[in-house]
């Protein structure tokens, strides 16, 4: 027997989530586009459309305050935030690309510090995934060694049926929770044949010989090639459900201010602009290729992961046309 | 009458095939100026891997030239190769360039803001009737669904001042002006509504700066909204420094921005960027008769001062 779940049980759930004062994020309309946002109500869900960013900000929010500080006549008050403050979560409808996101990005944030700010909220929060019946030409997860019906990373994963409703798949405690706190909404049932998962069209990658290939070609002409058309905006890294690079600025008036994160990209110009003026990466190949080194050679050599989902954001954002799949199928052809 | 006949006669969408004249012009001017050593390489458009994608292309040898295109996925204006922003492409020497007749604006104004000398670049135009909008359907003929906003209200189709002009033009159908009529709306909506409508938008900006990398006239080593001692423009989106960054944006390209609407299409947050553009380029046309990227001009009217100057506004 396997537990099902209608569509109007799923906006009930999300309805009572919210009821109960738990943050629920899902793709939401926001003006023209679909972002993972705060949803008021079940009704907001939009089930059929990848979000234009990755879900990646319900741990890792665009901007944070992270201290403040204040000038008085007794001196200088710093005040920190408090990470116990931050709201216990449910992401709902995360595709499996933005599911299995936080398990490789939990490396970086819990290796030699551990990021309080990420790891509070990511200890308080559920992931409801579901898996994709349709893609597009800019999708290539199964190249990367995902798909399209891959539950890794989700708590409780939905498979669409065949005459509406979901397969629930409870991946780990914390779907077993959510299964047990609301039991009404779901039902024991024969399931039904689930929808044709989606079938994104690009070739399995080898990505140990991408790996091996990055290993020895630091210095290639490839790099040139593929990135002189590079404009060096930041859309690529800021749509990726796998980047995770961070500023860290103080902004705020003369008595006043706020210690801030927030993201950043390795393609800026001034990303690794020294305060001595050296630029190490002093052109935008340097910059692309450290972009494609950090994804499939240096992650992978301090963690074991490959920092790349296949969501395609990045190949659908960018301005200039730069194809990570293209780039990866051409480097495992080397 | 006249109008109402014309009208019945536009085709509904644009026959494309005239695009592939242009591609063969393209293809055999570059490679005739890479052959005779005119120019170091030719900057244009090349198929991307996706079905219906064009992206740009710097390309050094005959061979390579045979891949050049042109087709409506070639919407980038490649003007932004040949600004200080480029510099590893514009050390490689004498270059050629692919330019619609919109990207023929943005280089006349950069040669205006002496970042480009006609006598270095070759300028190869294309007839263009019109290229895709962002996230249009790339399968279907170019037409009223997917052809770009800037497209149809396009009065540069045939390309002025290029060394030789590209392909033909179809015969061109008719389109509703959908962002004029969007300014209009904006313009008619009350001051405190019209705030609103901008805050929503930069709500939402992430700070990604596509806007400023794609614009050919955001050429600046040091922008002031990278400067940090003292900051000027909050680095972090936000709202109060969106808003600051979108309105140091629209000023600083008064009577510069040439209209490509590269800012917008590049905006991954589907901000419409380019109605602030062309609301700052009606003031400017209203304001002091001046239109930006007709000709190359080394002053606009925000970068000179006159002796005779209208200050009535000073109060």
């Amino acid at each position: 027997m396997q537990k099902t779940i209608t569509e109007q049980n799923l906006r009930a759930l999300i309805d009572l989530l919210v009821k109960k004062g738990t943050r629920v994020v899902g793709p939401r309309r926001a003006g023209s586009i679909t972002l993972y946002e705060p949803l008021a109500s079940g009704g907001e869900l939009i089930l059929g459309e990848l979000p234009r960013r990755s879900a990646k900000e319900a741990f890792f929010p665009l901007c944070e305050n992270i201290l403040s500080f204040e000038k008085t006549t007794e001196g200088v008050k710093v005040a920190d935030v408090d990470p116990s403050q931050f709201p216990e979560t449910v992401i709902v409808g995360a595709r499996p690309c933005d599911a299995a996101a936080p398990g490789i990005l939990d490396a970086v944030f819990s290796w030699d510090y551990k990021d309080k700010f990420y790891l509070e909220r990511r200890r308080k929060t559920t992931i409801i995934g579901l898996a994709c019946t349709s893609c597009d030409d800019a999708c290539f997860c199964t190249s990367v060694g995902l798909s399209p019906a891959d539950p890794r990373g989700s708590d409780l994963f939905l498979t669409p049926l065949e005459g509406g409703g979901y397969a629930c798949e409870a991946v780990t405690e914390k779907g077993e929770k959510l299964l047990a706190e609301f039991p009404q909404l779901f039902t024991d049932a024969e399931a039904a044949k689930a929808l044709p998962q989606a079938e994104p069209a690009g070739e399995k990658l080898d990505l140990a010989r991408i790996k091996s290939w990055l290993d020895g070609n630091f210095e290639n002409p490839l790099w040139a090639e593929i990135s002189e058309r590079c404009a060096g905006c930041g859309a690529c890294a800021f749509v990726c459900p796998a980047c995770h690079c961070f500023d860290i600025v103080d902004e705020g008036g003369e008595t006043k201010g706020c210690r801030r994160k927030s993201w950043d990209a390795c393609g800026f110009g001034k990303f690794t602009n020294h305060a001595s003026g050296h630029n190490p990466r002093d052109a935008q190949p340097k910059r692309y290729r450290n972009r494609i080194m950090h994804k499939f050679k240096y992650y992978d050599d301090k963690f074991g992961k490959t920092l790349c989902t296949g969501c395609g954001r990045c190949i659908r954002a960018c301005p200039v046309g730069i194809d990570i799949a293209a780039v990866l199928e051409e480097i495992s052809k080397k | 009458m006249i109008d109402l006949a014309k009208k019945i006669e536009a085709p509904a969408t644009i026959d494309i095939t005239a695009y592939a004249g242009a591609t063969e012009a393209i293809r055999a001017e570059a490679a005739k100026l890479l052959t005779e050593g005119a120019v170091a390489a030719v900057i244009g458009y090349i198929p991307g891997r996706r079905n219906g994608t064009a992206i740009p292309a710097i390309v050094t040898s005959p061979e390579k030239a045979q891949e050049l295109i042109f087709s409506p996925a070639c919407v980038n204006n490649l003007a932004l190769y040949l600004t200080r922003a480029k510099k590893e492409v514009k050390g490689k020497g004498r270059l050629a360039v692919v330019a619609k007749g919109c990207d023929m604006r943005a280089l006349a104004g950069l040669m205006g803001e002496s970042q480009l000398k006609r006598e270095d670049v070759v300028i190869i135009g294309v007839a263009c009737a019109g290229v895709y909008g962002s996230g249009a359907d790339r399968d279907a003929p170019l037409a009223e669904k997917n052809i770009a906003r800037k497209c149809r209200e396009c009065r540069v189709h045939a390309p002025e001042g290029a060394d030789v002009v590209a392909g033909s033009l179809p015969p061109l159908p008719e389109f509703s002006p959908v962002e004029a009529e969007e300014l209009a709306r904006l313009e008619a909506m009350t001051p405190a509504a019209r705030w609103a409508f901008w805050k929503e938008h930069f709500s939402r900006c992430i700070r990604c700066m596509a806007c400023r990398s794609l614009c050919p006239f955001c050429y600046c080593e040091q922008c002031i909204c990278d400067r940090n001692r003292p900051q000027a423009v909050e680095a972090t989106p936000r709202p109060a420094g969106n808003m600051a960054w979108h309105i140091v944006r629209a000023m600083h390209l008064a009577g510069r921005c040439a209209g490509c609407a590269e800012c917008e299409r590049a905006c991954p947050m589907d901000i419409p960027l380019n109605l602030l553009n062309r609301k700052m380029a009606r003031e400017l046309k209203e304001l002091y008769g001046h239109e930006a990227g007709l000709e190359p001009k080394e002053k606009g009217p925000l970068n000179e001062y006159r002796e005779d100057d209208d200050q009535s506004f000073i109060k």
